[in-house]
């Protein structure tokens, strides 16, 4: 939200603690915190937690998401107050945002906006009604161009109501007329509905996963061998002259160290030769008829073997 | 019908699993990825001639290049779905639409780089994009697709959603970055570039969701038949979002090459203008704009708009007619840009709300002769000036609007009778005209 918190009045630490300090939000948040390899990367997504369970954030909130996630409180509140969508104000029931931007101004997005402003007697720079039920403030682009101009109401997209539900069909723009339908759709679920139910934003944390592998503690480390080293390919093998062969290939830049290895006539491979992980050819005397292969070794872990080459005589 | 590559189950129900797989979903997982080796893999990209989707077009096969494996770090992959440039909104419909191909598109990336933790950007206000991923992710998860060993191949990758919280910037990908650490997003210098030292320090490579949607098609039809869906430098596909006075705004997939009108009046496509047509944003708010008689001569890809001195960027097609004001579209504009920067470099905090300023004078009637003029020099200082482009961005549109529709700016000059009297300094005490 664009306008400053300076004057919002502050609920008590006794008031906001309990309702975070919960088993269920502090488990939440030690699962968020293991997504990432650090904990300050989780501040975010605790911070959109707290404002889940409250509804706002409340400088408690912040201090307590700062806490979780190991940062100052100052870098807490420098980040809240950086991204528009954290609520450093309390908003009414319905917060609705309309956008004013380029795609939505050309269609229309001004007069719906005083549209908004006379129907609801507030201003648009999030004025809230005294019935508690609306903030109004206009936005900049909300990624639903073509449905300019284009309003959310909480977090739903809605151009219309459609069927008795909030809908912003294909091609569909906000309205006057469509504006009124929603704001009676709102009121009439406010007498319905006791309040709105919270929307889970933050998913299913680690299904089927451990969450980060360097998230518990460890280091970069602990993500070790996280795919096969990769092989190397292309293997030929040519002669040079009598007796000589020459063996070629293309393997990845990072790898580390190339065992030649050769067999005749089925059996075991053998390594004959250890190679840099730099090199592009070899040569040196094979047995006519051998089979050649290259194994590439990346950080220690040997990949899957290269295709086979026939040594000429 | 041209050939769909990134949008062909819209409207199939493909948030599902099993429909996606019904539709020949997670076949590359199945058949042939795991055999191919990361410079094959690599090679493959290159070869389809795919460009970055977000805006700034890098070849994805390039990028992917300079992401090291034995950096002895992990590889983190970042996909961009902080789609945030005004006009553009495929992002958000991808992946409401079809998420899973966005997660067989990572996991492909993933593989190719040796990724084993992958995060995906989504932008605050995407709730219900959001929601729709976090449901495809534990349907994968359940599959097997995603976890540890996927389909018995030794590769484990997991992918988490991290949601932004309403900051355009954060499109920028090392602010992208920074707001993934946990930082607010503010762009870093480059270098060093993400590729070598990113999130968390370490290699990473960040792409945009449409840019992996198009990899599963690739590897089941091969590099070559992608490419040759586009132009020769300009290869396969790219999704449209097109907003503003045509008949059915939406988002429209067509081949690169395509002429800009064929996409605007196509009776498949979006059928037409409404009313007369004035100009066309091409590529989202900060591309330079085209007048009517422009628009008519430009294909839709990198070299012919940028022959046009305008850019093909993320692919947001906004259209006005002769009844939009061009002050009043330029006046959004900075007010954005004023709103969004980030206030790290002085040129670009100072200057675009500068112009915001000077603009909102002239669209209340208030404007004074020489302001143009001062406008396009404002811009053309605070361009290049910066660490990342948004300053440009904002300089694009003031220099393209005011050059290619000056008469109607002046006739709303020429409005305020007081308009030759010099400005005075004191009225640009920032918050004057708030």
């Amino acid at each position: 939200m664009s306008h400053h918190p300076v004057h919002v009045e502050q609920p008590s630490d006794a008031e906001i603690l309990p309702r975070l300090e919960t088993p269920g939000v502090l488990s939440r948040v030690e699962e968020l915190i293991r997504r990432y390899p650090v904990k300050r990367a989780a501040l975010l997504q605790v911070l959109w937690l707290a404002q889940e369970t409250l509804g706002w954030l409340p400088n408690v909130a912040i201090r307590w998401s700062a806490e979780k996630c190991e940062v100052s409180p100052v870098h807490a509140y420098g980040v809240s107050l950086f991204y528009t969508m954290y609520k450093k104000v309390p908003t009414g029931r319905f917060f609705l945002q309309i956008c004013q931007n380029v795609s939505c101004h050309i269609q229309g997005a001004e007069a719906v906006i005083a549209h908004a402003e006379k129907v609801l007697g507030v201003d648009s720079h999030g004025g809230n009604t005294e019935d508690g039920l609306f903030t109004l403030l206009r936005v900049e682009c909300l990624g639903a161009c073509g449905n300019g101009p284009v309003l959310q109401v909480n977090d739903s997209f809605a151009t219309d109501v459609v069927d008795g539900e909030l809908a912003m069909p294909i091609g569909v723009g906000l309205d006057p007329e469509r504006f009124d339908r929603i704001v009676e759709w709102c009121r009439r679920r406010a007498a319905e509905l006791p309040e709105e139910p919270v929307r889970d934003a933050l998913g299913d944390i680690l299904v089927g996963t451990d969450g980060h592998p360097g998230a518990t503690g460890a280091s970069a480390e602990v993500q070790g061998s996280y795919a096969p080293p990769p092989p190397a390919l292309a293997v030929t093998a040519s002669n040079v002259e009598e007796g000589r062969t020459k063996v070629t290939w293309k393997a990845a830049p990072e790898t580390t160290v190339l065992h030649l290895e050769t067999r005749q006539g089925g059996g075991e491979f053998a390594e004959v030769a250890s190679l840099s992980g730099k090199d592009k050819e070899w040569i040196g005397e094979l047995p006519a008829g051998a089979e050649i292969r290259i194994v590439a070794e990346t950080a220690g872990v040997r990949a899957k073997p290269s295709n086979i080459a026939k040594g000429i005589a | 019908m041209a050939t769909l590559t990134v949008t062909q189950n819209f409207g199939k129900g493909a948030r599902d699993l099993e429909v996606y797989r019904s539709l020949g979903g997670y076949g590359s997982i199945s058949s042939r990825l795991f055999d191919l080796s990361q410079f094959e893999l690599i090679d493959l990209v290159s070869r389809s001639g795919l460009r970055g989707r977000g805006g700034a077009g890098f070849p994805t096969g390039m990028k992917w290049s300079f992401v090291p494996r034995n950096s002895g770090k992990p590889v983190y992959l970042v996909v961009n779905a902080d789609e945030g440039e005004p006009g553009t909104f495929k992002d958000h419909v991808l992946m409401q639409e079809d998420p899973h191909r966005l997660i067989e598109g990572m996991i492909v990336c993933g593989w190719a780089l040796g990724v084993r933790t992958a995060y995906i950007y989504v932008r605050g206000e995407f709730l219900p994009a959001i929601e729709t991923l976090n449901a495809a992710l534990k349907q994968a998860y359940a599959a097997g697709l995603l976890g540890k060993n996927i389909g018995g191949s030794g590769y484990s990758l997991d992918i988490y959603v991290h949601r932004g919280a309403g900051a355009y910037i954060c499109g920028e990908e090392t602010a992208l970055i920074n707001s993934l650490e946990g930082f607010k997003g503010q762009p870093r210098l480059k270098p060093p570039f993400p590729a070598v030292s990113g999130a968390f320090a370490s290699p990473t490579c960040v792409n945009n969701v449409e840019t992996l949607m198009a990899l599963p098609w690739i590897l089941e039809h091969g590099p070559e038949a992608y490419q040759a869906l586009g132009t020769p430098k300009s290869g396969g596909t790219k999704v449209f979002s097109v907003s503003g006075d045509v008949k059915r705004p939406g988002v429209y997939e067509v081949p690169m090459g395509t002429p800009l009108m064929e996409l605007l009046e196509s009776p498949e496509l979006c059928q037409g203008i409404v009313g007369e047509l004035k100009g066309v944003i091409p590529g989202g708010s900060s591309s330079p704009v085209l007048t009517a008689e422009e628009a008519r001569k430009a294909n839709l890809d990198y070299e012919a708009l940028a022959a046009l001195k305008t850019m093909l960027g993320s692919g947001a097609v906004v259209a006005f007619n002769t009844e939009r004001s061009a002050v009043g579209m330029l006046t959004s504009l900075t007010r954005f840009y004023a709103h969004e920067s980030c206030g790290q470099c002085t040129p670009c905090r100072e200057g675009t709300g500068y112009a915001d300023r000077i603009m909102k004078t002239i669209a209340s009637g208030k404007g004074r002769e020489g302001d143009l003029d001062h406008m396009l020099d404002l811009a053309a200082n605070f361009s290049y000036t910066t660490i990342c482009p948004l300053a440009i961005a904002d300089a694009w549109p003031i220099e393209n609007f005011i050059g290619k529709f000056r008469p109607e700016f002046e006739a709303e000059v020429a409005k305020n009778p007081d308009r030759g009297s010099p400005r005075v300094t004191k009225d640009f005490r920032p918050g004057a005209f708030w």
